[in-house]
């Protein structure tokens, strides 16, 4: 499903305030990974339509996630 | 030197300083095992951020789970109570692990993240106002009756569509559940007064909530029911936890941020100078400095390597904010209170799945009030020679904070 869909956003998480709440990881389970320290990153290569991207990043308990648009807006990876 | 007994959580020196107390466990032992109350005391900041975040192996189902007795012991009368607070207890959402957990924290997350709560700013900054026009200046009042209370209490009735009427209620409920973490041995005859009539109360709001639905938190809780996600129970269990726990902590924020604020005149300074900018970070350093809640619990789920020691599968665990606040490998120069601090990864919330629901909003109400203060008021004098706390192993709650605004 999800790689049908064209995926324009990108996301960065800032480690200085993520809490490692990690409903990031629930909502985008392929765009955000556990690191060693149990906070959440990004994964570039991952399966998630915007919408879920976006989801985690407005959910964030301590709005750690920073949404970016790529500038072309065409489908990346596939 | 004078000898302290460090397994002593309800000692005076413990409550009066935890910082020096829990401070003195995290440099000679960080991951200590208190004999007496059979429980681990975990006072490192590392060691508190492995435990939040690893909820597999940490799991908040203490009260149902745990095979000890509650520390310190209770009377004969606490212990016939025992289950009905392990019951109480046992229904909140703090007291869940995943999947439940997740279900019941996806009725409410969305509407407490920052972008949500920032939509709520107006409305506590006009009630910090009225509340500080009514106070006037210039004669000596108690912060925590005048302030500290009034205005969490105001903005959590508000969330919740109690009537305006009943807010002193919330308050005398309030002052009975604070008993949970006293170590009085008849605590629990107070807290379950307090829990049966908290629950009353909020039974007939629940019912008028299932009827015909409102904006408001109780109509929330009551959705869960409807959904399948909770009983009638564990909704009037969490309506109570949300209107306690929305006000109690957030009263500590601002009593024991206006003190440090007073204790440490450069720092007021630098807010008053740039009351807008520099109130977020103040909020922040009164979380960090002082915290709110000193502590909390979980149970290993699992035996499980913390430091150097191993916790075994059903032990129990008190990790202590107040301590790994101040480590000073987590944070510079850790006992200076610093307005500027910058990062600032205080613990005062928690962390990991069930880092504070209601984190956002207490952050708000402390930074408009700090911030009102400083634009309306030029000091803050202290009229209470040695403040004196609740005798709480989890609240850090003044009893009283006499000032006088000028």
């Amino acid at each position: 499903m999800s790689g049908e869909v064209p995926r324009r956003v990108g996301a960065s998480v800032d480690h200085d305030v993520c809490v490692g709440h990690g409903g990031c990881r629930r909502v985008a389970p392929t765009a955000f990974r556990r690191t060693a320290l149990g906070q959440s990153e990004f994964v570039e290569a991952h399966e998630e339509p915007d919408a879920g991207i976006l989801e985690a990043a407005a959910n964030c308990p301590v709005a750690a996630i920073t949404v970016r648009v790529e500038e072309s807006g065409a489908p990346r990876n596939q | 030197m004078q000898h302290i007994d460090l397994d002593d959580l309800f000692a005076a020196d413990a409550i009066r300083d935890p910082h020096t107390f829990f401070g003195r466990l995290r440099e000679s032992d960080p991951v200590h095992w208190n004999a007496r109350h059979q429980v681990w005391i975990v006072t490192r900041h590392a060691d508190v951020i492995s435990i939040v975040r690893d909820h597999d192996a940490f799991s908040s189902a203490v009260i149902r789970s745990d095979a000890r007795p509650p520390y310190p012991p209770l009377d004969v009368t606490g212990l016939t109570l025992l289950d009905e607070v392990r019951c109480f207890r046992g229904a909140q959402l703090v007291e869940q692990d995943p999947p439940r957990h997740h279900a019941m924290r996806r009725l409410l997350h969305h509407y407490f993240t920052p972008p949500a709560i920032e939509a709520l700013r107006p409305f506590v900054r006009a009630a910090v106002t009225e509340l500080l026009d009514e106070l006037g200046t210039g004669r000596p009042l108690d912060v925590m009756t005048a302030l500290a209370a009034p205005l969490p209490v105001t903005v959590i009735a508000h969330l919740m569509g109690v009537p305006e009427a009943h807010r002193p209620q919330l308050r005398e409920f309030a002052d009975k559940l604070l008993h949970i973490n006293r170590g009085e041995p008849d605590r629990f005859t107070p807290l379950v007064d307090g829990i049966r009539s908290i629950l009353e109360y909020v039974a007939p709001l629940a019912e008028s909530r299932l009827e015909s639905p409102g904006q408001d938190f109780i109509s929330v809780l009551t959705e869960g029911e409807r959904t399948g996600v909770m009983s009638r129970y564990d909704v009037l269990v969490n309506c109570a936890l949300l209107l306690f726990a929305g006000h109690e902590t957030t009263m500590n924020l601002i009593g024991n941020g206006i003190l440090a604020l007073i204790r440490h005149p450069e720092e007021w300074e630098k807010l008053r100078a740039n009351p807008e900018q520099m109130t977020r970070g103040a909020t922040e350093e009164c979380l960090r400095f002082d915290p709110p809640v000193k502590s909390t619990q979980r149970i290993a789920a699992a035996d499980v390597t913390l430091g150097e020691r191993t916790i075994r599968k059903g032990d129990r665990i008190r990790w202590i904010m107040t301590a790994a606040n101040r480590d000073p490998s987590a944070f510079p120069e850790p006992d200076r209170f610093r307005i500027d601090r910058r990062p600032n990864p205080h613990v005062s919330f928690g962390g990991g799945i069930h880092f504070c629901l209601g984190a956002a909003l207490a952050r708000v109400e402390g930074q408009e009030l700090f911030r009102a203060l400083a634009e309306r008021v030029s000091t803050i004098e202290l009229e209470t020679r040695e403040p004196e706390y609740q005798p709480s192993i989890q609240f850090r709650s003044l009893r009283e904070l006499r000032v006088t605004l000028q």
